[in-house]
């Protein structure tokens, strides 16, 4: 099977006022057809960029794509003209952000947004469109879609403004969806709806999902496959039961243990010390050293790699030099 | 033992506009009702989606927002009923901490200051030994004594939670409100705070009233859990009773809605118990059972007759219909 989206060796740099940062250290991902892939990792470790760069909405400047290619169905869009961009976001690639509250816009009716996206990427009266739109928000789970649409964003609950933004991401069907913490800021009885919603828009359309969020437990009920990235790097890649019942990186364990999740006995939280180091202090070694209870000096000399150590079953990419060395 | 704090009946009304000049004015009734009580050294969660009323029962508690009725007892004492000078000396034994540790710091103070403040306002013990207490709090909640001088926005957000709770300890509370303590940190800063809040409960003896919508989180620090929803409890009982056998179908909505790592996509996980809609409005409550609308189990009487708060199993459960939930069990 070949990959709808391919990220290869990506790296963004930021200018800053302490000099030039890279927010992506070639970052390498992939999705295929029907497929959910979680990105985790916390705040800061450049998730968000990443679905930024696919949708090619890197501010620019601070911000620059200073290599690597992004290939959409074998397109490379790095490099790629506005014009064309334009073309392909929202009809190819649609973006679902984390704040349902600032994404839409106050003063026009959400059945008028929806129809606009509709309008931008296919050849239909605007009538047709708003028809559309409402056929969209009866999918998404809106009761009575015929007086939703016309109403604005304010009139509606943080959950359904997320089930607005979710018909205006799939209104011209598009083949790769980006979801960055599309829960965030709802409550889980909500979440649960949302992420029902997104896997059967899944099964509906074939839909290539790429799901960004820092809660272990959203990964384990929405991924297929996973890459934790920590400080703008990817350091594991895996599919989601390998990660979660076999994780290698420190990290990715970390993440795991620390989340107080229900069906699980033990009082005492693991916890990881510290806090993901800014960009720019960034040394030679590895980024997770001054975290990790397993560091050597190897580890604050020399940066590891992303590559697959041993051969038993369960073993996949990740980068640390203790799993290399078969220390942890 | 006699509880720290026993509530009583606690109603919160806030008035709304009136619709017209000779309607009736509507209320908005953000707690409806609520009886609790809190033991020494304990610690009860209150959960609920946002709008459920469990931050107003919280400050109405601890008289943060005014009650419209009900009794709030604490150590024996009616809180409702103090004068306000009386009240504000009461509030060294009752403490709080936020969600946001940006905005619940003031900017242009040092945090020796931020820390040292409740101790000026409540005149305990001479200027020199409130300087050794907050270099002694200060270390107990992890932080070094030479970031003393700094500003919070010099701090991460972890560490201004420790700041916060830094500030709420230093006039030796009985009581710590916490109001979605870590709600909007990091998940590996979130452990490193609940750790800490484990910790003091057990070395200082503190009993807390822990408000919070992540039942990960109330598992893990509360012995005691209260589910509210519309501004009543529907369900109140020991940690293990409410997460191994949940009586009222929204407790057992609300864990089968939390996400967690045994539920696998891989494994083909359907949720077995899906809770569609939002609540209704809190303006003019229905008559019966708030949940009904939403809930699988509902029957004709459910949407006349208000269920009141009785013993099921192990919990006490506002349910007509109430008992363990099959496909919940099923499922785990």
């Amino acid at each position: 099977m070949t990959a709808l989206l391919e990220i290869e060796d990506l790296r963004v740099t930021f200018n800053t006022r302490h000099g030039q940062v890279t927010a992506l250290d070639s970052v390498s991902l992939h999705v295929n057809e029907g497929e959910t892939l979680g990105v985790v990792g916390e705040s800061g470790c450049g998730k968000s960029i990443t679905a930024l760069s696919v949708m090619g909405l890197i501010p620019s400047p601070p911000g620059r794509i200073a290599g690597g290619e992004i290939r959409l169905d074998g397109e490379n869009l790095v490099g790629a003209s506005d014009k064309r961009l334009r073309r392909l976001r929202g009809a190819e690639a649609a973006m679902i952000f984390q704040e349902p509250m600032t994404s839409l816009n106050p003063v026009f009716t959400v059945g008028e947004q929806i129809a606009e996206a509709i309008m931008l990427h296919q050849k239909v009266s605007h009538d047709r469109a708003f028809r559309d739109a409402i056929e969209l928000l009866d999918r998404v789970g809106i009761p009575s879609p015929e007086s939703r649409a016309r109403d604005y964003p304010h009139q509606l609950s943080g959950g359904m403004r997320q089930r607005v933004m979710i018909a205006m991401a799939v209104s011209c069907r598009p083949r790769v969806l980006i979801a960055d913490e599309p829960t965030t800021a709802l409550d889980v009885t909500v979440q649960a709806q949302i992420f029902d919603l997104l896997n059967e828009i899944q099964r509906d359309f074939g839909a290539a999902i790429v799901l960004i969020t820092h809660d272990m437990g959203a990964i384990s009920e929405m991924a297929d496959r996973v890459a934790v990235m920590y400080a703008g790097r990817v350091i594991e890649e895996a599919s989601a039961d390998n990660v979660l019942d076999h994780p290698l990186h420190p990290y990715a364990r970390g993440l795991i243990d620390c989340i107080p999740a229900l069906g699980r006995e033990e009082t005492d939280l693991k916890e990881i010390p510290g806090v993901v180091p800014p960009l720019h202090l960034l040394g030679e070694g590895c980024a997770f050293a001054d975290r990790c209870a397993h560091c050597e000096p190897r580890c604050l000399r020399e940066k590891p790699r992303l590559v697959t150590h041993g051969n038993h079953p369960a073993a996949h990419p990740a980068a640390c030099h203790g799993v290399e060395e078969g220390r942890i | 033992m006699s509880p720290l704090l026993d509530v009583r009946d606690l109603t919160v009304r806030f008035p709304m506009p009136k619709p017209s000049l000779f309607a009736p004015r509507p209320h908005l009734e953000a707690v409806r009702q609520i009886s609790f009580t809190l033991e020494p050294g304990r610690a009860l969660g209150i959960v609920g989606e946002s709008g459920s009323g469990k931050t107003t029962a919280a400050m109405a508690t601890i008289r943060l927002t005014e009650a419209s009725g009900g009794e709030v007892h604490f150590d024996g004492v009616d809180l409702l009923k103090l004068s306000p000078e009386k009240m504000r000396m009461r509030r060294r034994d009752i403490q709080l901490i936020f969600q946001d540790p940006y905005s619940s710091l003031n900017p242009r103070t040092r945090v020796n200051d931020i820390v040292r403040e409740p101790m000026d306002l409540m005149e305990v013990g001479t200027p020199a030994e409130r300087r050794e207490r907050v270099v002694e709090y200060f270390r107990l909640v992890g932080l070094r004594p030479d970031q003393l001088d700094l500003f919070p926005h010099q701090f991460s957000g972890g560490q201004r939670q420790r700041i916060s709770i830094a500030r709420a300890l230093t006039t030796d509370p009985k009581l710590l409100v916490c109001d979605e303590p870590v709600s909007a940190l990091d998940v590996a800063i979130q452990a490193q705070i609940l750790n800490l809040l484990a910790r003091l409960k057990d070395e200082l003896g503190l009993s807390y009233l822990f408000i919070s919508h992540d039942l990960g989180v109330v598992r893990h620090v509360c012995d005691d859990v209260a589910v509210m929803y519309l501004g009543k409890i529907v369900e109140h009982a020991p940690r293990a009773a409410l997460f191994d056998a949940p009586q009222h179908p929204y407790t057992q909505a609300l864990i089968s809605a939390a996400p967690s790592l045994a539920r696998r996509k891989s494994k083909g996980y359907v949720r077995p118990l899906k809770v569609s809609g939002d609540p209704p409005s809190p303006i003019n409550p229905p008559p019966g059972c708030a949940f009904a609308e939403r809930c699988p189990r509902a029957q004709p009487l459910c949407r006349e007759v208000q269920p009141e708060l009785e013993p099921v199993g192990g919990s006490l459960a506002a349910c007509h219909f109430p008992g363990p939930d099959e496909a919940l069990r099923d499922a785990s």
